[in-house]
């Protein structure tokens, strides 16, 4: 039977020598799982610093090397893209905040550990936006998504510009000018959380989010996400955000007060349920009380804890129920629903079924 | 334009470039951009003039370094193929000029 | 235990069902597949490749098949598997054995990381390594097989494996593909070698495997040092020629040619120098198979 990864990523850090008792078998199934859920070289990496990895049988090994080995080519793609972005920006006269991955590198968190990247996301003014885009593509950037419905779906309804790949790295980079789209019930207010941000040690040129607000973000990003395909590698950044932060004076009074402040109180409740019940984070039981007031109603939760319960475990194809696939389409309509108005909702949601994909980014 | 002399160059992160030579050509790898580089044997020994100091190089410092090596071109030619190569050197994100 | 000890009967049954677990070099990939045409293809072309037992681990595990989900009877292809999900474009279900070579190429391609990987072909003679790095059309997977049916020992057809601690080639052994004129022109030249039946209107035009010897997949544990890197490229009629490649060149042309090595940073740079240091580096212009495998047969006597 397949270990469910979050509950092999909780046994490791409770009993980190437990991992030496595994048969070849175990290991295959373990390997497989992690590397399903994008976590192969987190795992690679907490054996690492756990100084478990020389001890892991060879065939294994050799996965969890080179996992480590993209991790770390990563580490410096991400560090490279953030230097020439901070370069092509340097004009415009903000300061470039840093988002998710790219923030993480950069402020040396331990989460940043063995993660992979995809895009470098910042977040920036709205009215800077036109001013930000053409600096990007002066620089060599250029928009994606040419599709006249989807550059009218970014710059209208969301809360980020059409990516922007670049000529000739293909490195891409997400413009944000809130967290949350134009379009969506909810409005966290993007100054606040501009104003917020705090600069990284030994380095001018960019910002992160202060690490409530960050926490709050990873939260919010979990469960509006319209993709799901990450939601464990989602729940391991929350839990290690959380995790990190956790010990630091009045982290854990400001983070329920600044969700409320925000209008951020339910994703907050869920970040800190499913964490604690998936990563087994230490949550102090009176800060689950107060993020309780985010709850929705009794049945609408059961339902959702089911559905995400569904959507997060690996499913095997072969050893897939039929619900899984079908909890993921749930799921992935309620993050739409969540986004947009019902009404907008339908729509996109057909057009988007019957027009042919764009090439991925 | 005045002062142009004077100004210094220097390989950037010079001390994590590696380079090998083989029959006068130079294949060289940069870490801060992640690129790999063919270079001709003048370009080479420059790259080498610009390894060797921390405090910086004159273009005109390269041009005597190399002097030898270039011997049968006049120093005009010498100095435009030295420009140039800074010039893109720079481009490469492998030179920058030193502030002092 | 080798694949040809199954029957045909016992082949399927567990190809359809645990799967087949199949060694190729350092490799462990257990394979599923209920298509026939995929039975049909490894019990030719693996037939001298040892199987495994569950309790040894698998690198990889891949299923060449339709899909299930009620999506299969809508239009019957063949679609390639990896841990569940599909990283490619379906194909017609006839293609199903040359999409499982794609697929396997891709699933040492994508993460065996733990090498520099060259798009190349390799050989062995006496114990050292000619490297054959090119681009698909450049004739390198004949001259492959050319050199194989000669009594060289196939290494890899498509992935140079280089270990970081000693700079060795890892054997992959596997089917040579064969592709469009390169079928008759291998028939021809070597009759005796097992080649599969051609398979049409894919891609690639027709693609057809030729079968490694036994020994190579048998010596597929020993490893070989690399001597001369030779780079092939096919012209129809041009007089066959070995010239000459300055290291410098040479090294630029395996970095291009490598899966992976922006990834290793200075770590690949350092190897891919080794590499070039330790061979002697050369390019070769094709027209006939038989005068470039003399050629190359030539530089390796000569030492």
């Amino acid at each position: 039977m397949r270990p469910h990864i979050a509950d092999l990523m909780a046994t490791l850090r409770s009993t980190p020598q437990s991992l030496l008792a595994f048969t070849p078998a175990r290991w295959e199934a373990t390997i497989h799982a992690a590397r399903r859920a994008n976590l192969l070289s987190r795992l690679a990496a907490d054996l690492d610093d756990a100084g478990l990895l020389a001890q892991v049988p060879g065939a294994p090994r050799a996965h969890l090397d080179a996992a480590l080995i993209v991790a770390r080519a990563q580490r410096e793609a991400v560090l490279r893209e953030v230097a020439l972005i901070c370069a092509a920006l340097a004009g415009v006269g903000i300061d470039v905040v840093l988002l998710k991955g790219a923030a993480y590198v950069l402020a040396d968190l331990p989460v940043a550990r063995g993660r992979v990247f995809s895009d470098v996301d910042i977040l920036v003014p709205g009215e800077t936006l036109a001013a930000v885009e053409a600096a990007l593509m002066l620089h060599g950037w250029s928009t994606t998504h040419h599709d006249a419905y989807d550059q009218r779906y970014y710059r209208q309804w969301m809360h980020e510009l059409p990516p922007l790949r670049h000529n000739v790295r293909s490195t891409v980079v997400d413009v944000h000018h809130a967290i949350l789209p134009l379009t969506a019930r909810v409005k966290p207010p993007s100054a606040k959380l501009l104003a917020a941000a705090r600069p990284v040690e030994g380095d001018a040129r960019v910002r992160v989010l202060c690490p409530v607000d960050m926490v709050l973000h990873s939260a919010t990003h979990l469960f509006q996400n319209e993709e799901l395909t990450q939601g464990l590698r989602d729940i391991a950044d929350l839990d290690g955000l959380l995790r990190h932060f956790g010990p630091q004076a009045g982290f854990w009074d400001e983070l329920p007060r600044r969700a409320a402040e925000l209008g951020l109180a339910r994703p907050l409740y869920y970040g800190l349920r499913f964490a604690s019940r998936f990563m087994d984070t230490p949550v102090p039981a009176d800060v689950l009380r107060v993020a309780a007031s985010g709850r929705p109603p009794r049945l609408v939760r059961a339902l959702m804890d089911v559905l995400y319960d569904r959507a997060l475990r690996l499913d095997e194809e072969a050893a897939a129920g039929w619900l899984s696939p079908l909890a993921r389409r749930m799921l992935y309509v309620r993050a739409h629903w969540l986004r947009m108005p019902p009404t907008l909702l339908a729509r996109h949601l057909s057009v988007k079924a019957f027009r042919r994909q764009p090439d991925p980014a | 334009m005045s002062g142009h002399e004077q100004t210094r160059w220097r390989a950037i992160g010079g001390a994590k470039m590696a380079w090998r030579e083989w029959d006068g050509e130079f294949v060289v790898f940069n870490p801060r951009t992640g690129s790999t580089h063919l270079l001709s044997e003048f370009a080479g020994e420059m790259l080498l003039g610009l390894l060797a100091s921390d405090e910086g190089i004159t273009a005109e410092s390269l041009a005597a370094r190399q002097a030898d090596s270039s011997a049968g071109t006049d120093d005009s030619e010498r100095s435009i193929a030295i420009a140039s190569a800074l010039a893109e050197f720079a481009r490469l994100d492998l030179v920058e000029t030193v502030t002092l | 235990m080798i694949v040809a000890d199954l029957t045909a009967a016992a082949l399927t049954r567990t190809l359809a069902g645990p799967g087949l677990r199949l060694r190729t070099g350092p490799v462990v990939t257990r394979i599923q597949s209920s298509l026939p045409t995929v039975a049909r293809g490894i019990a030719l072309h693996y037939a001298e490749h040892p199987t495994v037992d569950e309790d040894v681990f698998a690198d990889f595990h891949v299923r060449v098949g339709t899909p299930r989900n009620v999506r299969r009877w809508l239009r019957p292809q063949a679609h390639f598997f990896f841990d569940g999900w599909s990283p490619f474009t379906p194909l017609p279900l006839a293609q199903g054995f040359p999409m499982l070579e794609w697929g396997l190429n891709w699933c040492v391609s994508a993460h065996c990381h733990q090498y520099l990987i060259i798009h190349a072909a390799v050989v062995e003679r006496n114990g050292r390594a000619l490297v054959l790095p090119a681009p698909p059309g450049s004739g390198k997977s004949t001259l492959c097989a050319g050199l194989v049916s000669r009594g060289w020992r196939l290494l890899s057809d498509e992935l140079t494996l280089i270990d970081f601690e000693f700079g060795n080639v890892v054997p992959l052994p596997r089917p040579v593909s064969l592709k469009n004129a390169s079928i008759d022109a291998i028939c021809g030249f070597a009759p005796d070698a097992i080649v599969g039946p051609p398979v049409h209107d894919t891609v690639k035009g027709s693609v057809a495997h030729m079968k490694p010897p036994a020994t190579s997949v048998r010596r597929a544990s020993e490893p070989a040092s690399p001597r001369w890197i030779v780079l092939p490229r096919f012209e129809k009629g041009v007089a066959d020629r070995l010239a000459p490649l300055s290291k410098a060149r040479a090294f630029m042309q395996l970095a291009d040619h490598a899966f992976n090595y922006s990834m290793h940073g200075s770590r690949g740079f350092e190897l891919l120098a080794q590499l070039v240091e330790a061979c002697g580096c050369f390019e070769l212009a094709y027209g006939d198979l038989d005068a470039s495998v003399r050629l190359l047969n030539g530089l390796a006597d000569d030492r």
